[in-house]
């Protein structure tokens, strides 16, 4: 923000002002935030500050920013997740949306979170010898549950609210979903990061963790958003017990983490997402069929 | 005057069973009481009202816009109200907070102009001075009023309201009743409620509904003239009553057809009610 101190006068103890530029741009209402809201916090306690911003704005608008800023006055002050999100520069309205989801909260991340470094002691343990499968097998799971407890009638309490609302239930869907999923494979991401020495084997989770997730979202539509990932899970869980019998050899690869594999798992992860646009107006209407 | 609303032929299987059966009605400005007993449908009518479920067959008009397509859904829902039957929360939000959550979800994205909104419905539900409060720490009836002011927010044309005074305690229910009376003013409002002390004091209309089928549909007074001549006081409870109830002064008040000679009552909106349900699940303690 371009502010500058005008002739060492303090503005409310603050020790600056905001440009005059700046001034023009706030009378305009051509602020962007997060400008705008520093602007507004300095407009309250700075007397020099207001008394140029009435000199370079025209009445009608000037009547706008006091309203404006009377508002954000009665605004509470956003809790860590929104404030890191807006400092992010992420819209107010979108982090105030992923504020209230399940999956980015923090008892969920610190779940996750001690789940992987669990996984990954163990993983470290074997030594870098063999296959990291438990950490393969399991990593794919945690966005999937991420993206399944982020949306539903069971896990937001809002939801009922939500469906009724005019914003488009796969667009709060998506904006939710790619938020859980950007955590869950940041956390997996840097777990992988623990475990140096099984090289790229380590990452071919990734392309098994969007197929599964995107699997989900798109049977949700017909299925609900606690069966739909269940069968998902349950399905991913099933394979991999099948792939490990039928496996040659101790230190092979499961057929999901073999370059073959890999190829299913992004073939699946493109039909599924063509599969959730498909039925995206499936999302605009309650889920939960009981009364 | 055209109607607000517009149903014909709704109806709606959960399973086995019919929970809406060939449902008409035409809702215009005010408040209508949509009264009746537990399972009746009267969640599921307002559900499919509020475009949270669809019909399985009939259709219905909201301000002239049709909810089965997907632009007309969108429509109806940008001037929508709903507060369901048991109104969720998240729990680490302040009072603003959800109704500003809510408002976004209502499409008002402009901070300024979204919080000025969200400021205006919390004063109206008579929660400004707990606005910064977190929702966990609010009394139920807070809570309720919250909700109220969500669905408040966009200043709907249509407002349906779930059971909005269940749970309260008076003083409280009185208060909620005078926010739905203001809100009601220039509105549609459907409300659902098994309480006929709710319809009496706030509806102008009143459609009973029992085994997912209309009952009863017109004014309270209407409703209570079902009962004209039909309720009688006795010292024991009238056998041929079809419902009779000790009251307070320990005399039986008994609904149906009056013997001989019966020593008859003023009727209330409550007997035209039990009247009308007629062994459709009404539950009187005899």
């Amino acid at each position: 923000m371009t502010y500058g101190t005008t002739g060492g006068t303090s503005g409310g103890g603050t020790g600056w002002h905001v440009s005059e530029e700046d001034l023009r741009a706030y009378a305009r209402g051509g602020l962007p935030a997060p400008l705008l809201w520093s602007a507004d916090t300095h407009l309250t306690a700075c007397a020099h500050c207001r008394a140029v911003l009435a000199d370079v704005s025209d009445p009608v608008a000037l009547d706008g920013g006091w309203e404006r800023l009377d508002a954000e006055l009665d605004a509470p002050r956003p809790g860590f997740l929104e404030s890191l999100l807006l400092r992010l520069g992420i819209a107010d309205h979108t982090a105030r949306l992923l504020a209230a989801t399940p999956a980015l909260r923090r008892s969920w991340l610190g779940a996750v979170t001690a789940v992987l470094l669990l996984t990954v002691a163990v993983t470290a343990g074997y030594g870098t010898g063999g296959s990291p499968t438990l950490f393969l097998a399991l990593a794919p799971l945690l966005p999937l549950a991420g993206v399944a407890l982020s949306y539903g009638p069971a896990l937001d309490p809002t939801y009922e609210m939500a469906v009724v609302a005019p914003t488009h239930g796969f667009r709060l869907l998506m904006i939710r979903t790619v938020a859980a999923l950007g955590a869950g494979l940041g956390l997996n991401g840097l777990a992988t990061l623990a475990l140096p020495g099984y090289g790229l084997r380590a990452l071919t989770w990734l392309l098994p963790a969007l197929a599964l997730t995107a699997t989900a979202l798109a049977l949700t539509a017909r299925l609900g958003p606690v069966l739909a990932p269940s069968l998902v899970g349950g399905g991913w869980i099933a394979l991999l017990l099948t792939a490990d019998a039928a496996r040659a050899g101790e230190e092979d690869p499961l057929a999901p983490f073999t370059a073959a594999g890999q190829g299913v798992s992004a073939a699946v992860t493109a039909l599924a997402a063509a599969l959730l646009v498909l039925l995206r107006d499936r999302f605009d209407l309650n889920s939960r069929s009981t009364p | 005057m055209t109607p607000t609303v517009s149903a014909s032929g709704l109806s709606l299987r959960h399973g086995g069973t019919r929970a809406l059966d060939d449902v008409s009605l035409r809702l215009s400005a005010g408040v209508t009481g949509l009264l009746g007993p537990n399972g009746a449908g009267k969640t599921t009518l307002l559900r499919v009202l509020a475009t949270a479920v669809p019909a399985d067959r009939g259709s219905f008009t909201v301000l002239g816009h049709d909810p089965g397509t997907s632009r007309g859904r969108q429509e109806v829902r940008r001037r929508l109200g709903y507060l369901p039957q048991t109104p969720g929360f998240h729990p680490d939000f302040t009072a603003f907070e959800f109704v500003d959550y809510v408002a976004i979800l209502k499409e008002l994205t402009d901070r300024a102009a979204r919080h000025r909104e969200v400021r205006g419905v919390l004063d109206e539900a008579g929660l400004g001075d707990v606005r910064g409060k977190r929702i966990r720490k609010l009394s139920g009836g807070m809570r309720q009023r919250v909700a109220l002011a969500a669905a408040l927010v966009g200043d709907p044309a249509f407002l349906v309201l779930d059971e909005p005074t269940v749970g309260l305690d008076p003083e409280q229910r009185m208060r909620f009743r005078e926010l739905i009376a203001r809100a009601g003013e220039g509105r549609t409002v459907l409300l659902s409620t098994h309480q006929t002390e709710d319809v009496a004091m706030l509806c102008h209309r009143v459609v009973v509904l029992a085994d997912g089928t209309v009952r009863f549909d017109g004014t309270p007074a209407e409703l209570t003239a079902r009962a004209a001549g039909r309720v009688w006081s006795s010292d024991g409870r009238d056998p041929g009553a079809k419902a009779g109830w000790r009251t307070g002064l320990g005399t039986f008040r008994n609904v149906g057809d009056p013997p001989a000679g019966a020593d008859l009552l003023e009727p209330t909106l409550e007997d035209g009610y039990l009247l009308t349900l007629d062994g459709a699940g009404a539950e009187v303690t005899a």
